[in-house]
């Protein structure tokens, strides 16, 4: 997750049900998840309604639901509001398991848009298919940061067809590149799930075991034009391992639900602007390992273990700026900088990625070492409630040497400290609330035990 | 522009590293206390090169961290240092540093054994520091300081003054701090005073775009640090630092720490391995045979080993010297002695372009055997 | 600044767009025998040190340390073929400055080496340093219990009320309003800098000068100011070392760095001149005195921030809440102007460009007008300077605009000002009564060949030159009539 600005109205304080689904128990997380679709659906008719009656102008709309969410305390801040925010991360990190978890570190992920008419809908600012995109780069941005292994490809939905727009890669720039121009993927016609699904899979079958295969559906339309059984498809992604999840921008489909569920995804309906962001960036941090014996249909052979597989990396010579410039495989253009596959000699411009000339997979160990906070978290710090305990506390936060704040007096939310303090269980060092979130969500390293 | 920087300094008082470089065996023996007469200079340097600029100072002690100094924390009991003869800054900055690291190495006592130096604790409060007065804080803060602290710092920068070697058990906590500068835009200047060349020092410079530079004549320290870590980084795309040319980021195996060109990961725990085994060391999991039949047939048939010892990878190109102000490199002129004892400038050549960066054996037996260490 | 300096700025942002501080062509001009006296002091090093560029400062520690002179070519090695240029001028600024001399030996045919000025070396090293017995930080006074030194707080509003009398003088001179008058000292300044005059036997009136002046940022005014004081100070026979080295003692002086308890100078080891100088500078607000006979002085936020260039004084904003100091001007697309402010100097200033309509406790709201902006335009000031000034005072929710200020607004300000110059003289010759039209044509090829043709006009036969081809015109006229007898 990236270091979220508390600031951030946009980020509204939407009920936070889908964390639960981090908790592997899928019969309270499906109950859950039900009744927020429910509630979400109800909500958006009242929304509709209202807007036709009493907002005569689109322009007038836009504003409508930023406050809504924000409440002012008595004072007249929105202190309160903004500390709940950040207890609703607390808590949220508080039901990660600490210690050493296994993460699905290789992933491949397939983007797929939808790029029908109903992406031209201007419930959300300033209509779904542009903010859709603006996300899509946020998200490819910080998703590569978080995967450094990963790769991305990128498929449309438009006109009863899938198109792919982007190839597999492990290129951010190269991603970016496939959605950077508008006028190519303006949308039109029907979406066709089946298509843009059968299509996804059949780019990702021939992947590994170990890596993850996972589709992200962003859903605009609420209906689908399919040239077969879409269940058959279903049954096929649930045999090749695939996880469809799924971001609806309307409303919860039958099916959409049925291929999260089925397949181990997750599924939400956006309310707004800012809670679109939330379910797409909750994609973004490694999925746990499941065993398999999560889906149902699977063979039982494998029930116990995790797939998991031994690969061949190569460790790349980085060439200094000063040496002779040579032709790249990748671009063949004349570059003194770049990387020699250790196998076969041939020289990229950038790692990690897939040798050209051989195939072996080339990362240099600062890209392994990016992903290892994923699977050694920081425990959770504990909020401070008294400053009973002996020794006496320290007056200063022990990361930045601020001074703690005044207590604070007014109701603050569940798993906040009224003393703005909390404690590392291991070192027992008393830390502020920004250092409480700077050290979970962008260090990833305790200042007090260096772990 | 002509803006306002921000410095933080990590000073590494390892009282046996200290010790050890202030023997008189060594070329150029430096001791504690002519180390913090230059550092004190430089740090005063920088607070003369504008009213704005900021400083904070950390210390690593074995098994410890603290903040010596900030500019942003006024001093409490100071009424008596004006002095007609000193800028009061300067004399804040030193007399504040220098008692505070004679507390702390008195406090320190004669421990048997030394704690190993907690320089990634340093190193995350500067950081924690850093995001904390960058971001002007949220109101949670209101007795958080005077006005003047509210101005957001620019180019925040931190230098690490490193005496002690690499501790392998910091691997991954040095690197995530290394990952988070890179998000806040820091860039780490790293000067290694005394020992051997330190890999997880030399990434931190790298991959933040700071500058490494190799202490070859300690007593030349404060031209080191005023020539190649003074200049703020917009001031840097006009007057070269050194910085390293060749940095390997090739790996060990965690079986045997040999240095791999082509190494088997594992795919849960990304373990790094030299050759196919069929059950990983560190996590546990089991690896198909299919996978290990393909990769033992895919091994390049010189490195398969049947009996099981483990095949010398290529060897690293062989180093020959070590980071970049190295002497003897094409356009570089060596420290040369003056009478005083301090250098005359060391134009170390402009590390960026000169054919001065030599590849060095990456220590990366230590990053891994500390990323082992740490799984099991 | 001008258009082509801010289109330089686009292409490449580096370092090099550092404004000279306004002090140190002053300091050039000076001789070398002065300005090595200067640098006897280390407090003078220093804030001259912190008024160079920020390369300038680089390359003074590059050689702060070193027992001798380097090859310059040595220390070339270190600039980036980028920094070339401004690396050049760096060293141009500092030789003469006489901070580093540039040994060329013509006979040894050697590279040139550079080295710093000796004087300037020393008092710099015990500056960084410490130690040593100049007193030139000042020397404070023992501490007095009678009378407990003043808060910051006090001195700062003793500072902003000073200058501000100053401003609000000058603001309101051309309006008839009586108000409080600066001293006499401030008055004689302000006249000898042209930023007041009388006209013809009547009152100070502020002049154009003086309407620019106001515009500037408090930093640059105080600078401008004290600049004309040290061109009065020469004329007064004044030891100019002795009135540069106080002003560079009193920035280097604390304020309030011990919190609320302000240290005081004892003024027993000034010289006379400087014992002398105290009244003028407290009249400017940059010192405060208890009496005017006191052995004591403390120095105001105005002088210690002297050598800082970025945050002009914070007090100078508003005498109210301190909020104004991050700006308080809001303006809006339909030329709509609100400051919040409750600041009478404010609302004067803006009154300069701006038509105002209403004010409230803290809030004054106006309009940018063409005949308010033609107002201002006649009293000298630039559209430039309009357009600054509201971008230095907008207000925290204004700096989320990009741009800052609203392009329609900049733009009519601009085409305002262009109005004014839609005419431009030129003095000249119009060449009239041409006997055919051959002559014409060929006079008039002649004078497009020397490039001084202003207008033309074949069918009246005549044509505009400008003064400098006249003569050659003129001659060339003369030979052809001489020679053909006709024209």
């Amino acid at each position: 997750m990236p270091p979220r600005r508390i600031s951030d109205v946009n980020y509204m304080d939407v009920d936070s049900d889908s964390d639960v689904s981090i908790v592997d128990d899928d019969d309270f997380g499906g109950r859950n998840k039900k009744g927020k679709g429910k509630a979400t659906d109800k909500k958006k008719k009242d929304k509709g309604k209202s807007k036709a009656k009493e907002q005569p102008y689109a322009w007038e709309a836009s504003y409508t639901r930023s406050w809504d969410t924000v409440q002012e305390d008595e004072a007249g801040s929105l202190q309160t509001a903004v500390a709940d925010l950040m207890a609703r991360s607390r808590r949220r990190r508080l039901l990660a398991p600490s210690g050493a978890i296994r993460r699905t570190i290789i992933r491949h992920l397939i983007l797929i848009l939808d790029l029908s008419s109903s992406m031209l809908d201007r419930d959300m600012r300033p209509n779904r298919f542009d903010l859709t995109l603006e996300y899509a780069r946020e998200f490819i941005v910080e998703w590569f940061d978080q995967n450094p292994l990963g790769q991305i490809g990128v498929v449309g939905m438009r006109s009863g067809l899938g198109e792919r727009l982007g190839e597999m890669s492990g290129s951010p720039q190269d991603v970016l590149k496939s959605i950077s121009e508008r006028h190519k993927i303006e949308p039109a016609g029907e979406p066709s799930l089946q298509n843009a699904i059968e299509m996804a899979r059949s780019s990702m079958s021939h992947l590994p075991t170990h890596s993850s295969r996972e589709l992200l559906i962003i859903y605009g339309s609420l209906t689908t034009v399919d040239p077969g059984n879409i269940h058959e498809t279903l049954a096929s992604c649930i045999k090749d391992k695939i996880r469809v999840s799924i971001v609806s921008l309307a409303a919860e489909m039958k099916i959409c639900r049925e291929f999260s569920d089925k397949t181990g995804g997750q599924f939400g309906v956006a309310m707004n602007e800012g809670h679109y962001k939330d379910l797409l960036f909750e994609l973004i941090p490694p999925p746990f390992l499941r065993s398999t014996t999560t889906t149902t249909s699977s063979s039982t052979k494998q029930t116990t273990s995790i797939p998991a597989d031994l690969m061949l990396m190569g460790f790349p010579t980085r060439l200094p700026p000063t040496s002779a410039p040579a032709l790249c495989v990748c671009h063949s253009a004349l570059k003194s900088e770049g990387f020699l596959c250790p196998r076969c000699g041939a020289k990229v411009c950038d790692v990690p990625t897939d040798c050209d000339i051989c195939g072996l997979m080339i990362v240099s160990s600062p890209h392994l070492a990016r992903s290892y906070h994923h699977l050694f978290p920081v425990k959770g710090y504990i909020a401070v409630t008294t400053l009973q305990d002996s020794p006496p506390p320290s007056q200063n936060c022990h990361a930045c040497a601020r001074p703690f704040p005044p207590p604070i007096t007014s109701t603050i939310s569940e798993g906040m400290s009224p003393l703005s303090r909390y404690k590392c269980p291991d070192c027992n060092n008393d830390f502020c609330t920004e250092c409480d979130v700077f050290v979970h969500e962008v260090v990833h390293c305790c200042p007090g035990c260096g772990k | 522009m002509d803006t306002a920087s921000h410095l933080s300094v990590i000073l590494d008082l390892s009282p046996t590293q200290w010790h050890l470089s202030s023997l008189p065996s060594n070329t150029h023996p430096l001791s504690v206390a002519s180390f913090l007469s230059q550092l004190l200079a430089f740090l005063n340097s920088h607070v003369a090169i504008k009213h704005e600029n900021s400083l904070a100072v950390f210390g690593a002690l074995p098994g410890k961290s603290v903040m010596l100094y900030a500019s942003t924390e006024t001093g409490s009991e100071s009424t008596e240092l004006a002095d007609s003869n000193t800028y009061l800054p300067f004399k804040l900055v030193d007399a504040t540093v220098v008692e505070r690291i004679m507390d702390e190495l008195d406090a320190l006592g004669d421990p048997e054994e030394e704690e190993p130096i907690a320089l990634v604790g340093a190193l995350t409060k500067s950081l924690c520091y850093i995001n904390r007065v960058m971001s002007p804080s949220t109101s949670s803060a209101p007795g958080g300081g005077t006005s003047e602290d509210q101005t957001t710092l620019t180019d925040p920068r931190i230098l690490i003054l490193s005496v002690s070697p690499d501790l392998s058990t910091s691997y991954i906590p040095i690197m995530n701090s290394i990952f988070s500068a890179q998000k806040l835009k820091v860039t780490i200047d790293v000067c290694k005073v005394y020992g051997e060349d330190t890999v997880f020092l030399q990434q931190a410079a790298h991959l933040t775009g700071g500058s490494y530079i190799y202490l070859e004549r300690r007593d030349a320290l404060l031209q080191y640090l005023i020539m190649s870590n003074l200049p703020p980084p917009p001031l840097r795309l006009l007057l070269s630092v050194p910085t390293q040319d060749k940095i390997d980021f090739r790996a060990a195996c965690f079986c045997h720490k040999n240095i791999i060109d082509v190494g088997f990961v594992c795919s849960v725990c990304l373990s790094i391995f030299c050759q196919p085994i069929p059950v990983c060391s560190t996590c546990r999991t089991k690896f198909p045979m299919k996978t290990l039949r393909r990769l033992n047939e895919a091994m390049p048939p010189g490195a398969r080993n049947p009996a099981g010892t483990p095949s010398r990878a290529t060897p690293a190109p062989t180093a020959s010297g070590r980071g970049t102000p190295a002497p003897g490199g094409p356009g570089r002129g060596a420290p040369v002695p003056s009478g005083s004892g301090r250098g005359t400038p060391t134009p170390g050549g402009p590390g960026r372009g000169g054919s001065n960066g030599s590849s060095r054996p990456p220590g990366g037996s230590s990053i891994t055997a500390g990323l082992a260490n740490n799984l099991r | 600044m001008s258009s082509t300096k801010a289109a330089k700025g686009r292409d490449a942002k580096t370092p090099a767009e550092h404004v000279p501080h306004p002090l140190l062509p002053f300091l050039q001009s000076q001789s070398q025998n002065t300005l090595t006296r200067l640098y006897q002091r280390p407090s003078a090093c220093l804030s001259i040190f912190r008024l160079l560029g920020p390369l300038e400062r680089q390359l003074v520690m590059n050689l702060l340390w070193l027992e001798s002179a380097i090859p310059s070519l040595t220390m070339a090695a270190w600039v980036t073929p980028e920094g070339k240029i401004l690396y050049d001028s760096s060293l141009l600024v500092l030789s003469r400055l006489h901070i580093v001399t540039n040994l060329l030996n013509p006979a040894t045919k050697q590279s040139p080496k550079l080295n710093l000025n000796t004087t300037f070396k020393t008092s710099f090293r015990q500056a960084i340093t410490g130690g040593g017995t100049s007193g030139s930080f000042g020397v404070p006074a023992a501490k007095d219990d009678k009378h407990p030194s003043s808060g910051v707080e006090a001195l700062d509003a003793f500072a902003v009320e000073r200058w501000e009398t100053i401003l609000h003088y000058m603001v309101s001179s051309g309006t008839g309003q009586v108000l409080a008058k600066p001293s006499a000292g401030v008055l004689y300044l302000l006249q000898r800098s042209r930023l007041m005059a009388t006209s013809h036997g009547s009152a100070l009136q502020i002049t154009s000068a003086g309407f620019q002046f106001l515009l500037h940022s408090p930093h640059d005014q105080l600078w401008q100011l004290l600049l004309q004081y040290l061109h009065m100070a020469e004329e007064r026979q004044m030891d100019l070392v002795e009135v540069l080295s106080f002003l560079f003692m009193l920035s280097t002086m604390d304020l309030g760095r011990v919190r609320n308890c302000n240290v005081e100078y004892s003024a027993e080891s000034l010289s006379d001149t400087q014992k002398a100088m105290l009244e003028d500078l407290r009249d400017y607000g940059l010192i405060w005195q208890r009496k005017a006979s006191s052995r004591r002085f403390s120095p105001t936020r105005l002088s210690t921030t002297l050598t800082s260039s970025l945050p002009p004084l914070p007090t100078s904003a508003s005498t109210g809440t301190g909020t104004q100091d991050q700006g308080f001007i809001v303006l809006e697309t339909n030329y709509r102007l609100y400051a919040y402010t409750d600041n009478p100097l404010q609302t004067a200033v803006l009154n300069l460009f701006a038509a105002l309509k209403y004010r409230f406790q803290n809030l004054v709201v106006g309009a940018v007008t063409r005949d308010s902006v033609r107002k201002a335009l006649a009293n000298g000031i630039t559209a430039d300077q309009i357009i600054s000034y509201l971008a230095a005072h907008a207000h925290p929710q204004m700096r989320k605009n990009n741009p800052l200020i609203p392009v329609t607004v900049q733009d009519q300000i601009r085409l305002w000002e262009l109005e004014r110059n839609r005419l431009k003289s030129e003095e000249g010759y119009l060449y009239t009564a041409f006997a055919s039209q051959a002559d014409y044509e060929y006079v008039l090829n002649y004078a497009k060949q020397l490039g001084v043709v202003v207008w033309e006009s074949p069918a009246k036969r005549c044509f505009f030159g400008s003064l400098e081809g006249h003569a050659n015109i003129r001659g060339f006229i003369e030979r052809r009539t001489g020679g053909g007898g006709g024209g």
